[in-house]
């Protein structure tokens, strides 16, 4: 292999790794641009998500199926919890949001081992998908190609609507003065349960492009919701830009962190965000915190 | 509470429609199973549940131990040591049992077996794999009826020798299992005259396996060792799929089980290992076995559930030979225990209490008609080759 074409293939190697990671990352930081919580169960929603698609792979044979059913899904069961639940705790102090998200990952994992079982399931990828390119003569997974363009489609998605449409317009004007948005006539309570399911929603579909390569399992929640906390802090809680720049730093460093130095390959993660903490306490694009 | 309302509600999902049928005023063998049903280590855990449950039902259902019904009382550890002490303790104590299966993990065994001998009790484990059980750490009231770590890694550095890779590469989690297996199979590589061109380890929990594919591909090797379990173990299999690794690389791994083929399916085929036990072992009393297990729960048994089974046979042995569940009586007896087993003849060794087994090498083949590959015998070992020295965790030859 020579040295350009381990370049090329890491390099996608690592888009792919960041386009999984955005959908974790940016779902998070809307939550937080909102609401001010930490959404503690956000790797579990991102499990939940694998699991559901698996459920609807079963059912309706296709995964496309299952990236239309998995985000509605998990999005809903979010929006769910936030009028049922979350909505209770507004005006109280941030620790009751860990709280209580935190426990709804442990129940959340319980009911999926009682659910689906505590086996690892296997999700299928389309046939269409599960071929190889020969990129300088080196093998590479159409998936990860797929991968990678589904990031770059949906953070062009979310920008658009984030920007172009009105509950964009309100979900921005809410992050930054939420009392004069509700003041202005509109309820700012429908906005928090639309951005809470959306986020979810995304962690959702995440779990259904991962699930293909990790397999749907119990395991997947605890490492998710670390690596997407680690993106938020780096890119600035709240900025969606920030968590797609975070997230691409934090595929890239993985991938050729684990490569020149393998048994450092965590440590390169913690170490750019406490560079970043320092340097800008409020992570790249973040309000000062 | 609680606590006692789980434990009366397992204990009677357990046993009670068998005990019900053949109580005759025959106390019950009580028999506590402390055992990781939940937690990482859940699934094997599950698995040894299921094997105990099926040979005490057959049991029952042929009246009993000597003409005692069985009576299993399972508590869930999670896979934490200290709260398999407890749970132990519980079921010793509380629940009057003086013999034990479960213990899943070997952090978990080594924890209770120092108690043992205190608590007059039996532990007949069915999956502990480390060594020093047999060997620094061996208690009398402790017997392994399953094939140890040392041993798995023995049958695979024997069939090195006998095959034709050459160069080996490998990739472990990054703990001690991991650093541990490989140093033991680098050595190996090396008795057998082989080459051994780089390791690495990934840390639990690696979601990305591109790098190390990348990095087994550059190596040259044509065998790559692999340490995985659970999670990890499927991510990389699924992904060395999708980068045709398996076209170039023989990969090889310490345990071949059912579990990890079902979670990646296709991606699972050519993988070549050891096995502690594996559905298609041909034998008339595997086949009885194989069938019936088929009928009440429409699956193969997985290596966990053979081992616990064998386990089970192993224990029976032992009380109908010395006539008694006291541990003066029964530990003698266990030590000169035969039993024509589903894995062939095995037998236990009064030196270490280490049952003297075959080893098995299997590949995993792609079959007309199963929805999953299936494990299929390569070569097999016997005991006397795989079990080593009394009291000892490595072959001088």
């Amino acid at each position: 292999m020579d040295f350009l074409a381990f370049l090329v293939t890491q390099c996608l190697n690592a888009l792919s790794q960041a386009a999984l990671l955005f959908f974790l990352g940016c779902g998070l930081t809307l939550i937080f641009g909102i609401m001010r919580i930490v959404n503690f169960a956000h790797g579990a929603f991102f499990m939940l998500g694998a699991y559901v698609g698996w459920s609807a792979v079963y059912v309706t044979g296709s995964f496309w199926g299952a990236l239309v059913a998995a985000p509605i899904l998990v999005g809903g069961f979010g929006a769910a919890f936030e009028m049922g639940i979350l909505r209770r705790l507004y005006g109280r102090d941030g620790h009751s949001f860990l709280m209580v998200t935190f426990g709804l990952t442990l129940m959340m994992g319980e009911a999926i081992r009682l659910i689906w079982g505590v086996a690892a399931l296997q999700v299928v990828m389309p046939q269409s998908l599960s071929g190889i390119v020969f990129i300088l003569d080196e093998p590479f997974p159409i998936y990860r190609l797929f991968l990678a363009g589904a990031g770059i489609v949906v953070a062009v998605v979310i920008w658009q609507f984030l920007e172009r449409t009105r509950l964009g317009l309100l979900i921005r004007a809410t992050s930054q003065n939420a009392e004069m948005v509700h003041a202005l006539g509109t309820d700012v309570r429908l906005v928090r349960s639309a951005v809470f399911g959306i986020g979810c929603g995304l962690a959702g579909i995440g779990g259904v492009f991962a699930a293909p390569m990790v397999t749907a399992s119990l395991g997947m929640a605890p490492n998710a919701v670390i690596d997407t906390f680690v993106i938020v802090i780096i890119g600035g809680m709240g900025s969606f830009l920030g968590s797609m720049i975070g997230a691409l730093l934090v595929a890239f460093v993985q991938v050729f962190g684990s490569y020149y130095f393998p048994d450092f390959a965590l440590a390169f993660m913690y170490l750019i965000m406490l560079t970043i903490l320092v340097v800008r306490p409020g992570g790249l694009l973040g309000k000062e915190a | 509470m609680a606590g006692l309302s789980r434990r009366t509600i397992l204990t009677a999902a357990a046993a009670s429609p068998v005990v019900l049928r053949h109580a005759r005023g025959e106390t019950p063998i009580k028999i506590g199973m402390p055992v990781a049903l939940t937690g990482p280590a859940g699934e094997i855990g599950t698995q040894m549940r299921h094997g105990a449950e099926f040979w005490a039902k057959e049991t029952n259902a042929a009246g009993g131990i000597l003409g005692r019904p069985i009576e299993l009382i399972i508590q869930d550890t999670t896979g934490d040591p200290a709260t398999c002490v407890r749970k132990a303790q519980d079921v010793v104590e509380r629940d009057g049992c003086r013999l034990l299966f479960g213990m899943t993990l070997s952090s978990e065994a080594l924890a209770v077996v120092p108690k043992l001998g205190e608590w007059n009790a039996i532990f007949m484990s069915s999956d502990n794999g480390d060594g020093r059980l047999t060997g620094s750490s061996f208690v009398p009231n402790f017997f392994r009826a399953n094939i140890s770590g040392p041993m798995e890694t023995r049958v695979i550095s024997l069939w090195l020798r006998q095959g034709k890779l050459g160069k080996f590469f490998a990739l472990g989690m990054d703990y001690a299992w991991g650093h541990n297996s490989i140093g033991v199979f680098q050595d190996e590589v090396k008795r057998a005259g082989k080459t051994f061109v780089g390791d690495v380890y990934s840390p639990i929990g690696t979601k990305d396996f591109s790098t190390y594919i990348t990095k087994i591909r550059q190596s040259g090797a044509d065998g790559c060792f692999l340490v995985l379990q659970g999670d990890d173990n499927a991510a990389f299999l699924s992904q060395a799929r999708d980068y045709r690794l398996q076209d170039k690389v023989q990969l090889i791994t310490s345990i071949v089980d059912l579990n990890s083929i079902h979670a990646v399916g296709d991606a699972a085929i050519g993988l070549a290992g050891s096995t502690r036990y594996v559905a298609t072992i041909d034998n008339p009393k595997n086949q009885a076995f194989v069938a019936a297990w088929q009928k009440q729960y429409n699956a193969l048994p997985d290596v966990f559930e053979g081992e616990q089974y064998q386990a089970c046979k192993m224990l029976q042995a032992g009380i109908e030979e010395a006539k008694s569940i006291d541990a003066d009586k029964l530990r003698p007896a266990l030590e000169s225990a035969k039993i024509d087993s589903i894995k062939g003849p095995v037998a236990m060794r009064a030196c270490d209490h280490q049952a003297v087994q075959g080893g098995y090498i299997v590949k995993v083949v792609k079959k007309d008609g199963a929805k999953f590959p299936v494990p299929e015998i390569v070569t097999t070992f016997p005991g006397d080759q795989v079990t080593p020295a009394c009291r000892q965790m490595t072959f001088d030859s």
